[in-house]
């Protein structure tokens, strides 16, 4: 994790986080009034950018997804949820390019996303799901833990508001983008000094498994804990109210282990 | 095209330190979460008008009322749809799910206001360096006020293209909302590519004037706490305790 720091040294990387962040608000500001759940979530085609931002900018694609989602929420619904949708909408870019590079799941020369592979689009869409998974457990967690709104509701909700345009739109931006990426010298891992950009090792294998068994627990067993205490997925789950102890256990272990996991690599 | 909220007057509220609105602004967070009573609720609304008229802030209410009047409609249709209660009116629909969906909306229309209260009457630049003050790093700061200066520079270009494409022959117009959407998504790639295309130069603007030159900058716009804001903070803080009272002890 110690890039997500050290590239602030860069002026690039700072660059590219602002660049990033104003692009991806400039497209979620738009659908502010088609709201999904009222005063936390709407309609978010903007949702395909994340994935695609960490997977070319890295740590700078993670702060700007970030601040960008920061940037939106000023524009009509800044709230208490905003500091949740921070750290959300961070590892909704940050688990992405940490799984795409130490999960395994793609070959070690052959690391650049250009999606020119049916292995590559499969990892790609995997790390797209955990990194909207990310994010709807930690929004989730956030909320329930303050009583404001139900943990299986939001998460699915938001955990599936983000995976499909990530997916959908997400595939053909990236396969647009990648080749100019690259020709510009802009991918992170062409930014960054060598020794900023973590090596591949045992550690931060394990790192990436337990940061994808920490997403998969935390989502799937705060969702169980909540519909065993009476909640229900989706918009069905308004029915019951927040502040369930067992999910508020279970969904923040998730939460806090996928950044402790971040660590590791 | 102004997307930006801040409104240019000369308020006792504009004049505040941004440090101090921004915390007058998490407490008006804490005291909406609190409470689940709507008379209470009416209170705090009470207060964040009167301290939004002191800086002239409430024309923007303007704005944002299609969101404000969404968040509402929505809250109440659907906690009354799903939350249930023993007083049935119609269907699902109970009178304890419509007042709690008031309650919900009400609190989060309470946040809103109150961040529209603060984005009115700070600028981009004193929210940066009110940030810098409460030590977040300038470089992240930085960030942060570059992005949103970029906000409407990135919708403009986004036209531009629109437009060149239209003067090609593209229909934007025609269909119902989702094809017109659809329609759009393609646009998408070239406003990303001209405004990533820009980085290189960008960052060697940044550095040819001195951008990271030193840690000890110095900066133009200058702020400090004064009598007013203690005042302010002072108040905020009276109001915390009384609500914390209230909420534990109390209630």
């Amino acid at each position: 994790m110690k890039e997500v720091f050290s590239m602030w040294k860069d002026t690039k990387m700072v660059v590219l986080v602002a660049l990033s962040a104003g692009i991806y608000a400039a497209v979620l500001i738009p659908f502010k009034g088609f709201v999904l759940i009222p005063g936390i979530t709407e309609f978010r085609p903007a949702s395909a950018l994340p994935v695609v931002l960490g997977l070319l900018f890295g740590p700078a694609g993670a702060w700007g997804a970030a601040i960008g989602n920061l940037i939106g929420d000023f524009f009509g619904s800044l709230g208490i949820g905003s500091s949740f949708g921070f750290v959300g909408n961070f590892l909704f870019a940050y688990v992405p390019y940490k799984l795409w590079r130490n999960l395994g799941m793609v070959n070690k020369d052959d690391m650049e996303p250009n999606l020119k592979s049916s292995k590559q689009i499969i990892a790609y869409v995997v790390v797209a799901i955990l990194g909207s998974a990310a994010c709807g457990l930690f929004i989730g967690w956030g909320l329930e833990l303050l009583g404001m709104v139900p943990f299986a509701a939001l998460a699915s909700i938001i955990t599936l508001n983000n995976s499909i345009p990530s997916i959908i739109l997400g595939i053909p931006l990236l396969i647009v983008l990648y080749p100019r990426i690259k020709k510009w010298d802009l991918l992170w891992t062409d930014i960054l000094p060598e020794e900023d950009v973590p090596a591949i090792t045992a550690k931060t294998r394990t790192g990436a498994i337990a940061m994808t068994l920490l997403v998969l627990v935390g989502l799937i067993g705060g969702l169980a804990a909540a519909v065993g205490g009476g909640q229900a997925l989706l918009y069905s789950g308004f029915a019951s109210t927040a502040g369930n102890q067992m999910v508020v256990i279970i969904a923040g272990i998730g939460s806090i282990g996928v950044l402790i996991a971040g660590w590791m690599q | 095209m102004d997307m930006f909220l801040y409104l240019d007057n000369d308020t006792f509220l504009h004049r505040l330190d941004p440090r101090t609105k921004m915390l007058v602004m998490l407490a008006s967070f804490v005291v909406a979460l609190m409470f689940y009573s709507l008379p209470t609720l009416l209170g705090l609304t009470l207060v964040i008008v009167l301290y939004g008229m002191a800086g002239k802030t409430l024309g923007n209410l303007k704005r944002i009322r299609f969101i404000l009047l969404m968040i509402a409609l929505f809250s109440v249709v659907l906690w009354s749809l799903t939350y249930g209660g023993p007083t049935k009116i119609l269907g699902p629909i109970s009178t304890e799910g419509i007042l709690y969906g008031i309650v919900i909306g009400m609190k989060f229309d309470i946040m809103i206001i109150s961040g529209m209260i603060f984005l009115s009457s700070t600028k981009v630049e004193e929210i940066s360096l009110g940030l810098v003050k409460l030590r977040l790093p300038y470089r992240g700061a930085f960030a942060f006020a570059t992005a949103i200066r970029m906000v409407p520079m990135i919708v403009a270009t986004s036209f531009t293209i629109a437009q060149a494409q239209k003067s090609r022959g593209l229909d934007l117009d025609s269909g119902n909302l989702l094809e017109r959407a659809k329609k759009y998504v393609p646009l998408l790639i070239p406003t990303i590519i001209s405004v990533i295309r820009g980085t290189n130069v960008f960052a060697m603007a940044l550095e040819s004037k001195g951008f990271g030159y030193s840690e000890d900058r110095t900066n133009y716009l200058q702020i400090s706490i004064k009598k007013g804001d203690y005042a302010i903070l002072f108040l905020a803080l009276i109001v915390i305790t009384v609500s914390t009272y209230f909420k534990f002890v109390v209630i």
